[in-house]
């Protein structure tokens, strides 16, 4: 059995090899690629938990993964480091500084623990050596842009995901109240749909279900295309200039939290920052006390899977700017530093398409709930019985990307912890984003 | 809990003279060539310490002096630069680092007092019990004690949830509306601060009745005798005497409370907006979210003088007036 | 003769006040294992939407499971007297659900997370430390106490000094230490500054000036060696004073928490404490969940604490107080 196995993959590994010096050649690069054949060592690789198998373990399809190229690649061992989703950014961005970084990990390059400054310091690896042309054309323009910086592929994309509206439709039934046609509505829709959904079930005075909630807190954009519904963006054009002070989005930001302050269409904890209450307080059956939430794609299998819940995924509703917005993301995996060693680089760019082919694209994105970034994995058709990641994904040409800045993360944090101030009621979202943009322009100096 | 590491204060004191004793005794009859034979004859100590000298030099002399080093530096993964005092300026200019810097004041001025006074009121309460009843309530109190932070501050969490939390339970009791503790700027502080205040001092109700076990009981007999009621002589001969106690717990408290971390982390992230900043969150989000190590090495110095300071004035203020 | 009511009283008093404190004081570690203990939520056939118990309010003071059987005793032997179920059936099926759902959580724990590898990593990295820290400690204690050897005061004072410098300072250089000696991501990087944590012979030297001179003077007349004198002789005379230091030992590592998370980057790792964040991180944990994670942190260092209350009041008291 394992024979069998053995002898494809290794074609395979020498073919992508072959086709990457080819690359490597009529690019006229003058990098040398080194030959993955002759390394032998240890390749080390971290990963977040992702989807489960029968025994709970999350981390199963990289392992198989692994075991796989292992067996195929005698002299080469895999370690896989299992980092919670959560820690990631943080653990990988203290590993850089103590220059203990691993071979590879899933991140992009949005600056959230891998920047622009750290591309330019040298500690992420360019593959542009290790992919065709035509092994380029097979992945989304904004996929490969997410990973491209000063002309050069920093990294090899995985997946998309985008944000969405989940709405609870027994909850709309319960109120007789319509969803919106096609997922597709207006701010006043969305207003007056949040309204109807918030009520007192048992009569005691107390509101038992609201219309919608969501939290605020630095490294989450879930509210953040709410804010974007009437034009604007946090940075100018350049990155040299904060602009969330614009009055259209000072205004969008406002309204969001008058859903709580004014509407009372939203509970108290409304830009709070506990995230995983607010999905209880949508997904968990015990409490399903609110109606309508925005959530990552992943939410989606989570409402399929683990939290079955009868809901259906909506647009964020649209403003002034007439066109609906979301924020999204590109997954992938990137190479870091590794000195001198061409071999190990080609084994570890060799490892990195492994997993990244276009069965795996489709394997994770039926499974995990994201969009594949290869087109050819996407002419699979993943979701043919999902008509919910189907809505999901037709969602993918109202993505707007973050600025990507090397200083996001303070940015981030300025900015964000200004919001909360806002949905406690403890600003004006005119006094908040005139607060953040002192805070910003300082950083951005 | 910290008490482990950082029990000293009074005991180096205890011992200064005794060492000192030593030390004139050596130098008087001491010349330079003997000392090579005595260090010789003595190999045998110097390999009995070797062990924690070793450790002790790589994981914290060693670590001291880098850290010193660093706040002087900017950090650059491939090499760092020494850039003088900027780091200081930079700290002392900085909004984060006094908004910081008065939320732990704050915490510590109100939790301190507090929770040296109730362990001194607990443990007065205690010791005029019986046997079985004094070691029942001592473990009672103390049992918090051995618990992580982590654990306590998971549980505070849940008790101050807003929706199903106990706090807003107890409070609707009362006809109070529910209040969102951890989620707002004016209550979150004061959240975490009444949580501090509410776990018993375990270590200072300890030592308080191992000190008052200590008081000849003949004071009181005096006392009595001269007809001092027993307000008066707590007041007049338990209060003075337990006063290195006192100023033991004092600065121990001091120094935990400054070092406040566990519960911030894990109940609010140091928010909402900035509200329950404090020193050391903001040195670990400086290090090892932003990763501006030679700030945060500054802002620790700056945090260990400030300790300093604080514990100097504590001593000179509780010793003068004995 | 006048005296002795009000005495009473006040005895009363104080009573009634300690055990009001005490509740208080108790009543966080009571909601962690009640949460822990609680039913999550139970829906028989007639009813619309399932009772919730741990996300209740008002809250569930105690963990319901046996309460339920109770409240619907009462309807099943109705319905058993109509001669729709039986009795047998009705205690069955309750008993097994009120059984698996009140103990769900620790199910979960110890068979779908890590729960069970990250009790191992905290026991022996607890353990090895603190036998670590006896030995290093009492053999540092000892020789800074008994013996006069050059350099002795510089040494003690040189240790004794850094313990007034708070842990944050180091915290920075020994992360690049750590990184430096490829340490990170391994226990390693918990077990040695662990090591090098001078409380303890800063106590051990302490406890080691009590032991009488003539002892060791005894021993050495006898031809023992340094280290016998030690071993056989110092070490047991020195019990209690280990037993103090072992316990705070075992009882700081067990519960270090800022340190861990920084080194630790693989789940696989991770000690209870940082685990218990990763579970509170991680956005489909519940409150039951959780607070059955704190429990198993909590539980050995409260049977630890039951089993040594003595060691802990005098370690406790050998740090700081006259004697």
């Amino acid at each position: 059995m394992k024979k069998l196995w053995k002898k494809p993959t290794l074609l395979l590994a020498s073919l992508g090899l072959t086709a990457s010096m080819l690359a490597a050649c009529s690019g006229g690069s003058n990098e040398e690629v080194g030959d993955a054949d002759e390394f032998k060592g240890t390749i080390t690789i971290w990963d977040g938990p992702r989807w489960p198998d029968e025994d709970d373990n999350k981390y199963h399809w990289l392992e198989s993964k692994i075991a796989e190229y292992e067996a195929a690649n005698e002299g080469i061992k895999i370690e896989l480091v299992q980092v919670p989703w959560a820690e990631m950014g943080d653990k990988l961005g203290v590993s850089i500084a103590g220059q203990a970084w691993p071979d590879i990990a899933p991140v992009d390059i949005s600056g959230s623990s891998v920047s622009i400054d750290h591309i330019e310091q040298g500690v992420v690896e360019p593959l542009d050596a290790y992919l065709t042309k035509e092994e380029k054309a097979d992945f989304y323009e904004n996929a490969l842009d997410a990973y491209s910086y000063d002309g050069k592929l920093y990294g090899i994309p995985n997946s998309i995901t985008l944000h969405t509206m989940l709405l609870n439709l027994d909850l709309f039934e319960e109120r007789g109240v319509t969803p919106p046609a096609n997922g597709k509505w207006t701010y006043a829709e969305f207003l007056k749909t949040a309204k109807d959904l918030t009520f007192d079930r048992d009569g005691d005075g107390k509101t038992d279900v609201y219309g919608f909630s969501t939290y605020i807190l630095p490294g989450y954009y879930e509210a953040w295309p709410f804010f974007y519904k009437n034009g604007g963006s946090p940075l100018n054009e350049d990155l040299t200039g904060f602009t969330f002070d614009d009055p259209k989005v000072v205004q969008a930001i406002q309204d969001l939290a008058d859903l709580k302050l004014k509407e009372d269409a939203a509970p108290e904890t409304l830009g709070g920052s506990d995230v995983g209450g607010t999905f209880q307080a949508w997904a968990n059956e015990e409490q399903r006390t609110v109606a309508m939430q925005p959530w990552a794609t992943w939410a989606i299998g989570a409402a399929q899977g683990k939290y079955p819940t009868n809901f259906m995924v909506a647009e964020y509703p649209t403003g002034d700017a007439g066109e609906a917005v979301t924020i999204g993301g590109v997954g992938g995996w990137l190479m870091f530093n590794q000195g001198d060693n061409a071999n190990k680089k080609a084994a570890v760019a060799d490892f990195m398409k492994f997993i990244s082919s276009t069965d795996e694209q489709f394997t994770m994105a039926q499974h995990y709930g994201i969009f594949p970034a290869r087109i050819s994995s996407s002419e699979m058709d993943p979701f043919k019985e999902n008509p919910e990641m189907t809505r999901a994904m037709e969602m993918s040409d109202q993505v707007v990307m973050l600025p990507r800045h090397p200083e996001w993360k303070k940015i981030d944090e300025a900015i964000q912890t200004q919001l909360q101030l806002v949905f406690n009621g403890e600003k004006t979202a005119e006094q908040a984003m005139a607060d953040a943009k002192k805070a910003v322009d300082e950083l951005l100096k | 809990m910290t008490q482990v590491k950082l029990d000293p204060v009074q005991e180096v004191n205890m011992n200064e003279n005794r060492l000192q004793g030593t030390k004139n005794a050596k130098k008087s009859h001491k010349k330079p060539n003997t000392v090579w034979r005595d260090m010789k004859k003595n190999y045998s100590a110097y390999l009995f310490l070797l062990p924690k000298l070793i450790l002790f030099v790589l994981f914290v002399a060693f670590p001291v002096v880098w850290a010193i080093v660093l706040s002087f530096q900017k950090y650059r993964f491939n090499g760092s630069i020494f850039i003088g005092l900027d780091n200081y300026i930079a700290v002392f200019n900085s909004e984060a680092f006094s908004i910081a810097l008065k939320n732990t004041l704050l915490f510590t001025v109100v939790t301190v007092p507090f929770s040296v006074i109730s362990a001194l009121v607990i443990s007065v309460m205690i010791f005029g019990l019986g046997k079985i009843s004094q070691s029942f309530f001592r473990s009672a109190f103390y049992l918090p004690s051995v618990t992580s932070m982590v654990i306590i501050a998971m549980v505070w969490r849940w008790m101050y949830n807003y929706d199903f939390g106990l706090f807003n339970y107890f409070l609707s009791w009362f006809g109070v509306e529910p209040i969102n503790w951890l989620g707002q700027s004016a209550t979150a502080l004061w959240a975490l601060i009444i949580m501090s205040c509410l776990i018993p001092f375990g270590t200072g109700i300890i030592m308080y009745l191992a000190s008052m076990g200590s008081i000849s009981q003949s004071l009181y007999e005096a006392a009595r005798i001269d007809g001092a009621n027993s307000l008066k002589q707590f007041f007049h001969i338990t209060i003075p005497l337990l006063k290195p106690t006192t100023l033991y717990l004092v600065l121990l408290s001091t120094i935990g409370s400054f070092q406040v971390f566990t519960q911030i982390i894990m109940m609010t992230g140091g928010g909402p907006g900035s509200s329950t900043e404090t020193l050391v969150h903001l040195i670990y989000k400086t290090g090892f979210r932003d990763f501006e190590y030679g700030l945060a090495s500054a802002q620790a110095v700056v945090l260990f003088v400030i300790i300093l300071i604080f514990s100097i004035i504590q001593f000179r203020v509780l010793r003068h007036d004995e | 003769m006048k005296n002795k009511p009000i005495k009473s009283i006040n005895k009363i008093i104080t009573y009634i006040l300690l055990t009001v404190f005490a509740i208080i004081s108790l009543l966080p570690l009571y909601w962690v294992f009640s949460t822990s203990l609680q039913l999550s939520s139970y829906q028989s056939q007639d009813m619309e939407r399932p009772v919730s118990y741990v996300n209740a309010n008002p809250p569930k003071m105690y963990p319901m499971g046996i309460p339920l059987y109770f409240e619907h005793w009462s309807e099943a032997r109705e319905a058993a007297k109509a001669g729709d179920i039986e009795l047998e059936t009705y205690h069955r099926d309750m008993m097994s659900y009120i059984i698996e759902d009140t103990f769900s959580s620790f199910v979960n724990l110890f068979t779908k997370q890590d729960v069970g590898k990250w009790f191992f990593n905290s026991i022996y990295i607890a353990v090895i430390v603190t036998f670590g820290i006896l030995l290093f400690d009492s053999m540092a204690g000892y020789v800074l106490a008994k013996k006069k050897f050059p350099g002795r005061n510089l040494i003690f004072w040189v240790i004794i000094s850094t313990m007034m410098i708070p842990g944050q300072v180091t915290l920075v250089p020994l992360f690049f230490m750590v990184g430096k000696l490829e340490l990170m991501n391994t226990h390693w990087a918990l077990i040695l500054p662990d090591l090098a944590m001078v409380f303890g012979v800063f106590l051990m030297r302490q406890f080691m000036y009590s032991i009488p001179d003539e002892l060791l003077e005894a021993a050495r007349m006898d031809g023992a060696s340094e280290w016998k004198t030690y071993w056989t002789v110092v070490l047991p005379l020195a019990k209690p004073g280990l037993a103090a230091l072992g316990i705070f030992t075992f009882m700081s590592v067990w519960n270090s928490f800022l340190w861990p998370i920084i080194v630790l980057n693989n789940e696989a790792l991770y000690t209870l404490p940082v685990g218990l964040k990763t579970l509170q991180d991680a956005n489909l944990a519940s409150f039951k969940l959780l607070m059955s994670g704190a429990a198993i942190t909590a539980i050995p260092m409260i049977i630890v604490f039951i089993l040594f209350q003595r060691h802990f009041v005098k370690g406790l008291t050998i740090g700081g107080v006259k004697e």
